[in-house]
């Protein structure tokens, strides 16, 4: 996270498989207000990855234009969501044997064990994006804050996210062409958990965060980010099952999947006859309900099920040797399932069958309405994560000089 | 060699030889038979021709997966398969892809064939989702040559074998309903040209309906038994399941039925049978109709549906002898590929592997789930 204190302008875009948004807000007293908003149809990602740089630049560009105008303010930074397979993340330590003759941990401790950890090198050619604060060990415990009490051994941890240092670049370049800048980028899964979770939830709670082109979770134990991945699986496999199960375009087997599919199967789907317009003129087609609800539900519970694995799978890496379960008692919040794919009906209850766990809907916590909306998790969690991520602002004593220049606004 | 049958059913590789051992039994006497694969232990079965492939490359000891292994140990008995296929009219491949020797070898003696003179009609099996990544690919770069080289080409999926039956019934009941399949197809066929069918046709109508190498065919088979057999078999052909796996196609423009059904079938009943099908998969341009009476099957009736969405007005000029079929300046018609048919709006991107499975394939035919009947 940068240092730098927090601007009263905040802008925000999420650039998802599906669609480009984007959210300018006005900080005040912590919290934004939307200043404007603006989505607009993603060009060139499939599957989470750019396979055309120009396309997205343009839409990009489109986008924050949108929210410029309808503002009428300019956008000098801008905070970037990082989502998909493509941002890796590992857990980094660092260490430092607490030197004081009482035994006290001293704040320069601290910071020499944050520099420790963060000394190690990302693996070749990637290039560290981001580092979230896992929680401090005393002398294997966890503390929140260790200055001032007594140990031997201080560690603290971080979840480091590192990117393929190309593909950093052209993210960054995309925006850097509109001579904006990027402030910093926030992990999308974060994003989506500040904007449905609590801090009372964040005690322990799976966030699923399932878009278009990519499913990207995110583990929360006792206030921290435990461990974050992403499976390259979205809504759009959902649409390709139906679309190659039936036999019909993509835009059919959309909207079929909209008005009658389910993450459920259930018996009595399967006698249900459903038109496709519902005209029954020409054109108009008929399928079996059972059908769409079996295509679907079968590619959502295995979804969910790679996301389970692929959190025991982090869980077993962090913590080698221990029998680590995904259970309530670790997790009392349960999972909370948001993004595009979550508003699918029985979204909630798949998950619960397949994790064993409670599941509810994230709806983004935003003053805004509109945007009350799962799919817009994660551009509200980005402007959430913004706010709450940033330092607290720092009081500069000024010289007289500064304060005369300040008065006559030279 | 030269044969007087009017079909040869060739097994090519492990998964084709036993096939069509098991086929061999249930097969009219106008189907002749032969075994080619370069391990030696899948030949000795009893009367059909045998010819063991590669011997100088791989001592009859199979060829370990290796596609190019395959492709050589064809290329070096090229004179024996020439012999072979001479004066044959239709050929029938049976291969199983993913494998060496199928993968490797069946567009080479599809084109030998082809070469002859023959009709080729080409059934290749996909491995099953669970083989992995390098048998899928190799068996998807298979099914491109292949389909270039045969005149028609009929993909039947593993994983869709799995779906036919109940998830406890045992495997060997799942490869019954690939035979039974390919089977009726060859029934239908060789008693299409086989003297005594109440409507016959001769190979050059299969010729002409499948002249276009590289275009997608569409096969179907249906049993009937019973009140209302024909009607019955027909609707059966609809929901075949090969005809409703992904990116089969929905309708064609040329079709070859046959008919067959015990000395009570009346034409009325045929003809029934006959516009049902063509309801439900075209055919508009041509529709070849065949029927034949066999005794032996009592009230049953068969209905079997080949074929191809190209119309083609005239038959293409044939290649020139040595004149390699991969010449890029030659137009060769867009073949839909086996990863477009299952990867659906994905096809052309990357594979993303998760434990070993293309999760861009569709759960359910991953799983091998049987969809629920449409309406």
């Amino acid at each position: 996270m940068t240092s730098k204190p927090l601007p009263s302008l905040i802008a925000v875009i999420d650039v998802g498989t599906h669609k480009t948004a984007s959210l300018l807000g006005q900080i005040i007293d912590g919290k934004a207000r939307m200043l404007s908003f603006s989505e607009r149809r993603t060009d060139g990602v499939v599957k989470g990855t750019v396979t055309d740089l120009e396309k997205l630049t343009q839409c990009v560009h489109e986008v924050v234009n949108d929210i410029e105008r309808g503002s009428g303010r300019a956008v000098e930074q801008i905070y970037l969501s990082l989502s998909g397979p493509a941002a890796e993340g590992e857990r980094v330590k660092g260490f430092v044997a607490v030197p004081a003759h009482d035994g006290k941990v001293t704040a320069k401790d601290v910071t020499e064990a944050i520099q420790s950890a963060k000394r190690l090198e990302p693996p070749a050619g990637r290039a560290t994006i981001l580092y979230m604060r896992q929680p401090t060990m005393l002398d294997n415990r966890p503390v929140s804050n260790p200055v001032g009490m007594a140990g031997k051994r201080l560690e603290v941890n971080f979840w480091r996210v590192t990117m393929e240092e190309g593909n950093m670049r052209m993210r960054v370049g995309m925006v850097n062409g509109m001579s904006i800048k990027v402030r910093d980028f926030i992990l999308a899964s974060h994003a989506a958990a500040c904007a449905t979770a609590s801090d009372a939830d964040k005690q322990g709670v799976l966030v699923i965060d399932m878009g278009a082109g990519t499913t990207d979770w995110i583990l929360y134990y006792k206030e921290h980010i435990l461990c974050a991945g992403s499976i390259p699986v979205g809504g759009e496999h959902l649409t390709n099952d139906l679309s190659v199960a039936l036999r019909i375009s993509r835009e059919t087997a959309e909207d079929l999947k909209l008005r009658f599919g389910s993450a459920m199967h259930r018996e009595n789907d399967v006698n249900q006859t459903i038109w496709k317009d519902g005209d029954k003129g020409v054109g108009d087609q008929q399928f079996n309900r059972g059908t769409i609800t079996q295509v679907l539900s079968l590619r959502y519970q295995e979804t969910i099920e790679f996301v389970r694995k692929d959190v025991l799978r982090r869980l077993e890496a962090i913590f080698p040797g221990h029998a680590v379960k995904l259970d309530q008692n670790m997790i009392p919040s349960g999972v909370i399932l948001t993004g595009g794919s979550a508003s699918l009906a029985d979204a909630a209850e798949a998950v619960q069958l397949v994790t064993g766990l409670s599941a509810r809907v994230g709806i983004p916590n935003f003053e805004n309405e509109s945007l009350r909306k799962p799919e817009y998790a994660g551009v509200v969690g980005l402007m959430t994560a913004a706010i709450t991520d940033a330092p607290p602002p720092v009081r500069r004593p000024r010289g007289f000089l500064a304060q005369l220049k300040e008065l006559f606004r030279l | 060699m030269s044969t007087p049958a009017s079909i040869l059913l060739v097994g090519l590789g492990g998964a084709g030889c036993s096939m069509v051992t098991r086929l061999s039994a249930q097969l009219p006497p106008e189907v002749a038979v032969a075994l080619l694969d370069t391990d030696a232990r899948s030949l000795s079965a009893g009367t059909a021709a045998t010819l063991q492939l590669g011997r100088a490359q791989t001592r009859g000891m199979g060829t370990g997966g290796e596609a190019a292994l395959g492709l050589a140990s064809a290329e070096s008995e090229e004179a024996a398969l020439r012999r072979l296929f001479a004066g044959v009219p239709v050929v029938v491949l049976v291969t199983g892809l993913g494998g060496g020797t199928g993968s490797g070898a069946a567009s080479v003696v599809a084109g030998y064939a082809a070469e002859c003179g023959a009709t080729v009609l080409s059934f290749a099996t996909m491995p099953f989702s669970h083989e992995g990544e390098r048998r899928m690919r190799q068996a998807n770069d298979a099914t491109v040559k292949l389909g270039q080289k045969c005149h028609g080409l009929v993909v039947v999926h593993n994983d869709l074998l799995l779906q036919q039956v109940s998830p406890d019934a045992p495997l060997s009941e799942s490869f019954a309903a690939a035979d039974s399949w390919v089977g009726g197809a060859l029934r239908g066929l060789a008693s299409a040209f086989a003297p005594g069918a109440l409507i016959a046709v001769d190979p050059a109508a299969l010729r002409s309906l499948l002249s276009t190498p590289g275009s997608p065919t569409l096969f179907a088979y249906g049993v009937g038994q019973g009140e209302g057999a024909a009607m019955k078999a027909a609707r059966a052909a609809c929901d075949c399941p090969l005809a409703h796996a992904p990116g089969a196609v929905a309708k064609v423009a040329s079709l070859f039925v046959t008919v067959a059904g015990g000395s009570a079938m009346t034409s009325t009943e045929a003809f029934e049978a006959v516009a049902a099908i063509r309801t439900r998969f075209g055919g508009e341009t041509s529709t070849v109709l065949c029927a034949r009476i066999e005794p032996a099957l009592g009230d049953r009736i068969e209905v079997s549906v080949l074929g191809a969405s190209l119309p083609a007005p005239k038959a293409p000029a044939k290649p020139k002898k040595g004149a390699k079929a991969e010449d890029p300046a030659q137009p060769i018609f867009e073949f839909a590929t086996e990863e477009s048919m299952r990867r659906g709006l994905f096809g052309g991107t990357p594979m993303t592997f998760i434990d070993g499975q293309d999760v861009d394939v569709p759960a359910y035919i991953r799983k091998a789930v049987r969809l629920p009947a449409s309406p």
